[in-house]
């Protein structure tokens, strides 16, 4: 490790979920200006191998940074709240309505207009994504860390049924 | 009286202070070596005014050959004449076989997995090919940039194919190793010819680059903003290219002539010429005269591109997938680049236009466009422009994993992650005592282990004993710049780093360079412990030059005292190395500073990402 300050230190921002992601694009361009190995390719070995380490240090904060799931999980880490992507909820009504959102999107080939179909479906999940981006903004700012967790988790859910809808809608459209 | 040299401002004084650095595109079928002179980048020619080097070389008892002389002799003694040499680099026994009906050598099994080829002067391998095509250019490269007397390249950018895996960069390294040159950077073809448009000097957007050569196809989708040009994802196919578009010309003339399906190999290779001049001749003729024995037709713009069609669609449709992946649609793509001689064919030029809704870029030569952006950035990466104004993101190709059981991967980097990255793993023992354990690296996007390339195994050991799951062992995976690979590993509870042992699955060892390097020299009669010292001093000097201003800058607000004092007195342990000249002391000297100095340098990474981030915070970040 090149450095030990966190991913929001690096890119000198207050830990929090809201976040301006145009600005952390221009701070991660200024960034790997700075410490990119290009900017070491005639210098010592010694500092080409930390500017590697500094620089894939920028782009996993970066990564994790621009990505809302995985942004909420890396402050609950800062938090001390460890949650493993695999863990479930215990919510039934929650697991009910994911039940019942798979099953609809094993169906769409069976629709008469499966395009149209996918795109409902696809809309109704990124919908209770950005619902789930918005309790945990809340609850993670009034420090209800639990309420946070869970929150977290049914993202993780909702993640991964968002990459079955496009793996579905690349193969309707036949690549 | 000598003349008075007067320099431009911010232009350096003395013209012996710019370095000398080229770039080279080391193609499958031709290469060539590119340089910056007088501020424009410009392909050297040989002595004959060609630019195009074959990639051919020729082994005969009485010495090696490189180039047209070389590939001349293909004809008359194929067995000692390597041609597309570039498509076993970092490849094994097992895909050779693969590939045997295209490739007459007579192979035999080495050690490393590599092949070696059995030829009159000896056996080689596609590293030591390479290495002899790199040393004609940059030779080329030392005439042009020091005239007759001569002189030392002070590095290189080589381009390789975006898709190439960690075997076929590490094989390539390796090959310029051998070649005695120092590689800058291992640069993507499609990055170069983005920069070789000088496209970072335009506004902001995202440029596509679509590279269709002999035999393979490459898409880049890159994002442009102020002069970084950030690799968004790639994406191609390792067997489409121009060689498909004169097969199936050529079938349609067989089927026209009746020829059958059933030919032989002399009448096949004289329907692919004919074919390949045909289309060749339809991007200025709308139709062509085709004949073959007493048969006679004609081939037209609309029947070639009925035939081309189907393959051009392969194309678009990775361009579609590279987008997807890229998550921008085909309508914000503001610039289109052509690269690779496929893309002469009009019908390709047509189709790309029409896919993406706008004319491509090809005012360069799109065999030279290659050569030339590798030129631009060594130019940059060696020193000689304030490289403010260029900065290249790229991406790894292909998602890296580890063998699981039941000979599953666990993808752990995955492919289109911006480079450098850096992955850690825990692992644990399985039994009480263990003190070693294997690990094995794949590369490739599919599930089984045995569908994706093997990169190598690692063998750890020295793990300190104990009961089966107590030990954890982080593994560190990082890949640097060129998209190689390393591993490190750390017992975390003892903090005892664990020994790897590499085992490149396609690869050399090093030791295996090193005993290839020491027969090069034997021919050259240059002496190795020379320039073993030679290179030993000139690290050592870069080491203690950069702690020197480092510790100008900040070495009093960042060390106590004590430390202050043991890092000059290994500092002046490392000068008297230096200068005693026992290549190995210094060695040892500098890896004692440098583990010394560790903390500083973080510590100062510390301090100058907070000084970065000054002045920004409040006007930028604060909604």
């Amino acid at each position: 490790m090149a450095t030990n300050l966190t991913h929001f230190e690096i890119f000198g921002l207050e830990p929090a979920f809201e976040l301006d992601r145009s600005a952390l694009a221009v701070r991660y361009r200024e960034l790997q200006r700075e410490f990119h190995p290009d900017k070491y390719a005639s210098k010592s070995e010694r500092e080409q191998l930390l500017a590697i380490s500094m620089a894939a240090q920028i782009n996993e904060a970066h990564t994790v940074l621009r990505d809302p799931v995985q942004r909420a999980a890396y402050l609950l880490k800062l938090a001390g709240v460890e949650v493993p992507p695999e863990q479930t909820t215990a919510d039934t009504q929650f697991l009910m309505q994911q039940m019942l959102l798979r099953e609809r999107l094993e169906e769409v080939r069976e629709e008469p207009n499966p395009t149209a179909a996918l795109e409902e479906l696809a809309e109704e999940v990124d919908g209770l994504c950005r619902g789930e981006q918005r309790r945990f903004a809340e609850t993670y700012a009034a420090g209800k860390l639990s309420e946070a967790e869970d929150s977290l988790r049914k993202q993780q859910f909702l993640v991964k049924l968002q990459s079955q809808v496009e793996e579905l809608e690349a193969d309707l459209f036949g690549d | 009286m000598a003349l008075l040299q007067i320099s431009e401002p911010g232009q350096s004084p003395d013209p012996h202070q710019r370095k000398h650095a080229v770039g080279i595109d080391l193609g499958t079928t031709n290469s060539l070596v590119a340089t910056v002179r007088s501020g424009s980048a410009e392909a050297i020619a040989a002595e004959d005014g060609s630019v195009i080097l074959p990639s051919a070389v020729h082994y005969a008892s009485e010495g090696i050959t490189v180039g047209a002389q070389a590939r001349a002799r293909a004809a008359a003694d194929p067995y000692n004449t390597m041609l597309s040499i570039k498509r076993l680099m970092g490849r094994g026994v097992a895909d050779v076989k693969s590939l045997g009906e295209q490739l007459p050598y007579h192979f035999s099994d080495s050690d490393g997995g590599m092949p070696t080829i059995e030829t009159a002067a000896g056996p080689v391998n596609p590293v030591q090919v390479s290495a002899e095509i790199l040393k004609k250019l940059a030779q080329r490269g030392r005439q042009a940039l020091y005239g007759a007397e001569g002189g030392e390249l002070d590095g290189a950018v080589i381009t390789v194919p975006a898709y190439f895996d960690d075997a076929q960069r590490q094989a390539t390294k390796d090959a310029a190793k051998l070649a005695g040159l120092k590689v800058l950077r291992l640069l993507n073809e499609p990055t170069a010819a983005a920069v070789a448009y000088g496209l970072d000097q335009g506004e902001e957007g995202v440029i596509a680059v679509y590279d269709l050569g002999g035999g393979t196809f490459d898409i880049s989708i890159m994002r442009l903003s102020r002069g970084v040009f950030e690799v968004m994802a790639t994406g191609g196919d390792t067997a489409l290219g121009g060689d498909d578009f004169d097969r199936t010309i050529a079938a349609w003339i067989a089927d026209q002539a009746g020829l059958g399906t059933n030919l032989d190999a002399m009448t096949q290779r004289v329907l692919l010429d004919s074919a390949c001049a045909a289309k060749e001749s339809l991007s200025r003729f709308e139709q062509v005269e085709v004949r073959h024995g007493d048969w006679q037709g004609v081939l037209d713009r609309e029947t070639m591109a009925s035939l081309l069609d189907p393959l051009i669609d392969k194309t678009l449709r990775a361009c579609k997938r590279a987008l997807r992946d890229a998550d921008i649609g085909v309508d914000e793509v503001q610039e289109v680049v052509l690269v690779g001689g496929s893309t002469r064919t009009l019908r390709v030029r047509e189709r790309v236009e029409g896919y993406f809704a706008r004319p491509p870029h090809a005012e360069i030569d799109p065999d030279q466009v290659v050569a030339i952006g590798a030129a631009l950035q060594a130019d940059v990466l060696v020193g000689n422009k304030s490289g403010d104004d260029l900065l290249l993101l790229d991406v790894i190709p292909l998602s890296l994993g580890l063998e699981t059981m039941g000979g599953l991967t666990e993808k752990l980097i995955a492919r289109n992650t911006t480079i450098p990255v850096a992955k850690a793993q825990e692992f644990t023992t399985f039994k009480d005592g263990q003190t070693a354990m294997a690990i094995h690296v794949v590369q490739g996007e599919r599930e089984l282990v045995s569908d994706c390339r093997s990169l190598a195994r690692f063998e750890l050991r020295g793990i300190p004993a104990m009961v089966a799951g107590a030990a954890h062992i982080r593994v560190t995976f990082q890949v640097d710049a060129d998209g190689l690979l390393s591993v490190s590993a750390m017992e975390k509870s003892s903090g005892v780093s664990a020994d790897i042992t590499v085992k490149p699955s396609y690869g050399l060892e090093d030791k295996d360079i090193a005993r290839m390097l020491q027969e090069s020299y034997t021919h050259a009669k240059e002496d190795i412990a020379l320039r073993a010292l030679r290179e030993a001093q000139v690290e050592a000097e870069r080491t203690l030059e950069s702690l020197l201003i480092a510790l100008r800058e900040n070495g009093a607000q960042l060390l106590e005292e004590r430390e202050l004092s043991e890092l000059e007195h290994a500092m002046e342990a490392l000068r008297l190395a230096h200068n005693g000249g026992d290549a190995e002391e210094i060695r040892l000297r500098m890896e004692s500073l440098n583990k010394l100095s560790e903390p500083f340098a973080a510590r100062r990474m510390d301090a100058s990402i907070k000084r970065a981030m000054r002045g920004h915070s409040l006007d930028e970040f604060d909604k």
